[in-house]
């Protein structure tokens, strides 16, 4: 009686288990890296808003402050996005005609809020909260990056864990002074001595307490 | 680190008794046989889960299989059209308001998050809150979200707009006034209200025909005619606990009476400290309470006992001549305590429940009198409600007139009538009869199914309104949110018929306050916002009154008591989770173990282990109840501590049509409440049945093995020991399994007391906790398996005779050990400690598998076993606390410490440049005897750290080294040297 595998059967079941071993491990290799491109962190993604808000505008040509618009930054968890109304505090005056603010006069006038698209999204288990960052010296363009050069926000840090945790784990040179929060243009001193000086004096200023603890963000 | 080998070993707990432990059981089971340490069936796969739940896991593979080729969809940012000036994004706003039990209100001051109230707390300010809040008070949250609320407003089957009710009412209306309202009638809620005062006499004035009724389930009609025969007219009874040194409390649960339970816990907890100065309470009582349960001595006498031993204890104080018969433990004990009471004049208490009949009352004022207490430890005041305050005959007079056909419009505002009232007046039927008999209610319930009209109430957290507190504060009841529900706020609808229901809550509030008080404009507006932000209207105490006897005590000793019954008596209770029915739908309170008997989601006929015993019955056993009028079928449950040829029956349970939460839970003990208000009644008959019941009972599910626990000292021991002496072993620095970490050195180093001596076990802790932490309800079966999810157990430990034991609860929850044994057998770092030392809970990193709950020894952790929430309905989802996660399926959490307190206390201190202050946790803001302390141990100023260094301050299970944060203070009895 001939054998009931054949020898070359050895070769088919060597190859199966490469696949599908290989392949889960492949499976769990790509879902990692995936989760490291730009792609899978949405980053410099533009979306569409509902109106279109240009905030280089803003921020360049009428030097409107991050904190005129973006009031509860100092304050709360929220930075807060800008209330109809808040548009047409200026909007009333200026450009009122214009058609491109349609959408807020409509939204003012139904009493409809306007849905805007979000951009920057930390997971419903992390509870970030703006106002303690802002006060302890981390300025807006740290995590948002160069917004006065953004046509349409898009997102340019991964606001992943091992990002957060970078800074968490040594914060001074990430620390500006007060008055330079919501600077987009300010850098540290190029003296690499100085620039040590003034991380540890700003460390010292606003007695950052660097906290890794898990309950720190989430609870 | 000393080797594992070195470590102490743990006693065998039978062999070696320590100072202070007293050998404690829990249940009537263990004593019989010992426990296995799981409970029956909590391994095994829950048998519903079968092809839905392999379709839910199907359906979740197939989306993994995808995840790479999409992404989530973006979430949308809306913001205000016009921001409100007092609200940001993520601002806790709190808005004082007050909800009324019983007619009286409690402060409350409830926080609101983006719009939506979230939490219960107690107003400081208030003096029936001080701060603190009932386990009713913070359920009120879940009732505002429940999806089973009425909606709508409907005439015989059919929906009605606000206004077509309005024009409708009003129709109804001018027709009753044309004979001055003979045939209208109204049933109300006992309700204190000023506003709904000022209403009722205008349809008076506008229906001067019309009967006016008040009705609760559960009236206190003896307390108010015990009055009535001491002093000549209706007074209202407030005790001072705090100046109370002995205290005689005869079937009275005063620690749960409603609308002044959290006052009368905090005096009385303020006098529980070992010294000169503690009190000493005595029970006499048939069923355990929550009073009975902290007791220094517990007489266990039958409800129709109480009167005789009453008698002896007057007669032993000169008053009236019924002593007990000599020789029997009962006239040692009158003795004994009519000792203690006279040689405390002016410092003692008689308190008496509305169990009792009139005759004991007015026995009590006199003895109260007689004692100089009058104005010192109970003031007297004009009772509160005045004319709104319930009668038990109101139901029988309603069903009368409405039998005679004198009723053609019936107005419904007291609570279920059709459901609590005795089944041989048939009220459903008779209901079914009247044109237009009108009910309001926040619930579809048994009464709505007999009414024509059904009007949804708003909840008092969506309506204005006023209400008056036990002593007379008048708060002003503001809504937080819009109705989520079409609904009619009671203010609105009994405007109704005086044709203003349009005209809105607040202006009527205003209007009547303006009036009332007399100011000019501009004053009212300023005083007006006082009151609101206050959450009282200052000075609107009712001043006490000098209450002389009318007669002489001589006359209320020799009154007649109540024949001796035949026969087994049947006592009713209210039910500490359910009241009188009222929160049958509310989960969190079904689940709420009961303070005593620890049972959830049920009810019994609880009777001693003796009368079962002679009844023939077993636990669990079904068993026929009959009394003269009525038969219910009921399980028996051994209570130890209960009196003898009694039984008591909570009421509240066996609903038929009461929602979805409350169906097929317990028995309908109002089946056997032939006359309406019956406190007891006797000539039961018991038969026993062949059904067997298994209640779910937590208790004993997280058993800690009878090692030294719960520690209880009789006051002459504790001043024997001088102090302390007798813990040093359980305190201190064990050698420890882990290297410990130093946490001297942050700021801020979290820890917690428990002191026993001020808990009652009231169990206001376990709810505000699980509104607090999002702690979902998991429902009878699966608390039975010992799934149940409640971060905070409270232990009820019992000790001494089974038949008449002492009794002592502990709250047990995450002891937040600094060598925490759940942390180095967790593979995935998924519990960790913080640089502060709290033992944290990583919800994403968890894989569940419960080894950490296996390990640790106070066994506080509990995992989610089943998604227990698969479908919420999207109104739910407004009920979570915003800074809290909710958990998934698999996922293990505990007590946190509130840490997303901690944190949101931290960022507001560090963005105003200050230090934490103030900082609560939700169990000790909701506490009313203040016996959970919760603060910074590196503040050697903080309270939580002085009650470290307390005498009486001990670790839970010390010797295994985890140095917990949370301390126990070992709780002190005052018991009476000549009963010893």
């Amino acid at each position: 009686m001939s054998a009931p595998f054949k020898p070359h059967w050895n070769l088919l079941a060597r190859l199966s288990i490469a696949v599908l071993g290989g392949g889960a491990g492949g499976a769990l290799l790509a879902l990692w890296g995936y989760w490291h491109t730009p792609y899978g962190q949405r980053l410099q993604e533009e979306v569409a808003q509902p109106v279109l808000f240009d905030h280089r505008h803003h921020v360049v040509d009428d030097l409107v402050d991050c904190r005129y618009c973006h009031f509860n930054v100092e304050r709360g968890a929220s930075a807060g996005i800008p209330s109809t109304q808040m548009c047409l505090n200026c909007h009333s005056q200026i450009w009122n005609k214009s058609p491109k603010l349609e959408p807020i006069r409509k939204s003012y006038f139904t009493g409809i809020p306007i849905e805007w698209v979000r951009v920057h999204q930390v997971p419903d288990f992390a509870y970030f909260n703006h106002s303690i960052h802002v006060k302890k010296g981390v300025g807006c363009v740290t995590c948002h990056g160069r917004v006065d050069e953004m046509p349409a926000v898009t997102k340019v840090a991964s606001l992943q864990m091992a990002w957060c945790l970078d800074c968490h784990r040594n914060p001074a040179p990430q620390l500006r002074p007060p008055e330079e929060i919501t600077s987009m243009t300010w850098a540290p001193p190029e003296d690499a001595a100085a620039r040590t000086a003034l991380a540890a004096e700003l460390m010292k200023k606003y007695d950052v307490h660097s906290r890794v603890s898990c309950t720190t963000c989430h609870r | 680190m000393p080797s594992m080998k070195s470590l102490p070993v743990i006693q065998d707990p039978a062999t070696k008794a320590l100072p202070g432990h007293r050998p404690l059981w829990q249940s009537v089971e263990e004593v019989a046989r010992r426990r296995g340490e799981f409970a029956a069936g909590a391994a095994e796969a829950p048998p519903e889960l079968s092809r839905r739940s392999f379709l839910q896991i199907l359906g979740a593979s197939a989306a993994f299989a995808g995840l790479t080729a999409c992404q989530p969809p973006r979430d949308k940012i809306v913001p205000y059209v016009q921001e409100p000036k007092e609200d940001r994004p993520g601002k806790r706003l709190h808005y004082a308001t007050a909800l009324s039990f019983e007619g009286y209100a409690t402060g409350l001051v409830v926080a609101a998050a983006e719009g939506r109230p979230v939490k219960v707390e107690g107003n400081p300010a208030h003096p029936a809150s001080l701060g603190a809040s009932s386990a009713f008070d913070q359920a009120a949250l879940l009732d505002l979200y429940d999806p089973g609320r009425a909606k709508g407003l409907w005439r015989k089957g059919q929906a009605l707009g606000f206004r077509t009710f309005l024009s409708e009412v009003q129709k109804l209306s001018a027709a009753h006034e044309a004979d001055g309202g003979a045939r209208l009638s109204f049933l109300l809620a006992p309700d204190a209200s000023p506003l709904l005062a000022e209403f009722r006499r205008r349809l008076q004035l506008r229906f001067p025909r019309a009967t006016f009724r008040f009705w609760a389930p559960i009236a206190d009609d003896h307390a108010q005619e015990g009055a009535r025969l001491a002093f000549g007219r209706k007074l209202d009874l407030h005790a001072r606990l705090e100046r109370a040194r002995v205290i005689l409390a005869l079937d009275s649960d005063f620690l749960a009476t409603p609308g002044d339970s959290l006052r009368l816990t905090r005096e009385f907890a303020s006098r529980r400290q070992p010294g000169e100065e503690m009190s000493r309470l005595y029970v006499a009582e048939p069923a355990m309470t929550l009073t009975g349960a902290v007791a220094d001595h517990r007489f266990r006498v039958g409800p129709a006992e109480v009167s005789p031993f009453a008698s002896a204890v007057a007669a032993e104080l000169g008053l009236g001549k019924r002593s007990a018969p000599a020789g029997s433990p009962l006239a040692r004990a009158a003795k004994a305590v009519a000792a203690d009471l006279s040689r405390n004049r002016g410092r003692s208490l008689v308190l008496v429940g509305p169990r009792q009949p009139a005759s004991v009352h007015a026995l009590a004022h006199a003895l109260n009198s007689a004692l100089g207490n009058a104005g010192e430890t109970v003031v007297y005041t004009k009772p509160v409600l005045g004319d709104a305050a319930p009668s038990s005959a109101a139901i029988t007079d309603l069903a009368r007139d409405v039998e005679a056909g004198r009723v053609d419009t019936l107005v419904v505002t007291a609570w279920n009538p059709v459901y609590a009232a005795p089944a041989a007046t048939d009220l459903g039927a008779l209901l079914a009869r009247v044109p237009n008999a009108i009910y309001h209610s926040l619930r579809e319930d048994e009464t709505s199914k007999a009414c024509s009209w059904r009007v949804a109430a708003a909840h008092p957290f969506e309506s204005w309104g006023d209400a008056r507190g036990r002593d007379g504060t008048v708060s002003i009841v503001q809504p937080l949110i819009a109705p989520l529900y079409e609904s009619v706020s009671t203010v609105d609808f009994l405007a109704a018929f005086l044709d203003e229901g349009d005209k809105g809550g607040l202006r009527h509030l205003q209007e009547t306050w303006r009036a009332r008080t007399g100011l000019d404009p501009a004053t009212f507006d300023r005083e007006w916002q006082r009151w609101l932000r206050q959450g009282i209207v200052a000075g609107t105490a009712e001043s006490p009154v000098a209450a002389a006897l009318a007669v002489p005590p001589a006359e209320l000793t020799a009154l007649d008591p109540p024949a001796r019954p035949e026969g087994l008596e049947i006592a009713f209770a209210p039910d500490y989770s359910v009241w009188d029915g009222r929160f049958a739908n509310n989960a969190w309170l079904q689940e709420l173990p009961d303070p005593v008997t620890k049972v959830t989601w049920d009810n019994a006929a609880y009777l001693s282990a003796e009368t079962a015993r002679r009844l023939g019955v077993s636990e669990g056993q079904v068993v026929t109840l009959a009394v003269k009028g009525g038969s219910l079928s009921a399980p028996v449950k051994v209570m130890p501590g209960h009196a003898d040829d009694c039984v008591t029956l909570p009421l509240g349970y066996g609903r038929a049509d009461g929602g979805a939460v409350s169906k097929g839970v317990g028995v309908n003990a109002y089946r056997l409440r032939t006359t309406p208000g019956a406190w007891r009644v006797a000539g039961a008959a018991v038969t026993p049945g062949k059904g067997k019941h298994r209640f779910a009972v937590p208790q004993g599910h997280f058993a800690m093995e009878g090692r030294p626990l719960a520690l209880d000292f009789a006051s002459h021991e504790w001043a024997h020991g001088e102090g302390g002496g007798e813990l040093e072993h359980l305190r201190g620095t064990p050698p420890t399994a882990q290297v410990p970490v130093d946490y001297s050195k942050p700021d801020y180093k979290w820890g917690m007391a428990v002191d026993l001596s001020r808990c009652t076990g009231c169990s206001a802790c376990l709810v505000a906790c699980q509104e607090e932490n999002n702690i979902p309800v998991v429902g009878a079966e699966q608390v039975a398996k010992g799934r149940i999810m409640q971060w905070i157990r409270i232990d009820r430990y019992y000790s001494g005779p089974a038949a008449d034991p002492q009794t002592i609860s502990q709250p047990v929850m995450c002891q937040h050990c600094e060598t925490a044994p759940c942390e180095y057998v967790c593979p995935v770092n998924a519990t960790v400690h913080s640089d502060e030392g709290l033992n944290e809970m990583v919800y994403n990193r968890c894989v569940g598998t419960r080894y950490c709950s296996n390990n640790c020894p106070y066994k506080v952790r509990r995992f989610n076993f089943l998604n227990y929430r698969p479908e919420v309905a999207p109104v739910e989802t407004l009920l979570m606390n915003p800074d809290v996660t909710v958990r998934s399926r698999g996922v293990m959490e505990k007590c946190t410490y509130c840490v997303q307190r901690i944190e949101r206390a931290r960022i507001e201190a560090r963005v105003a440049g200050k230090k934490i202050e103030g900082l609560q946790s939700a169990c000790q803001q909701a506490c009313p005897a203040e016996a959970i302390v919760f603060g910074n141990l590196n503040d050697s100023g903080s309270k939580v750290a002085r009650l470290h260094d307390d005498a009486r301050r001990y670790d839970l299970l010390h010797e295994l080294g985890t140095r917990p944060r949370t301390a126990y203070l070992a709780r002190i009895r005052n018991p009476n040297p000549d009963l010893a």
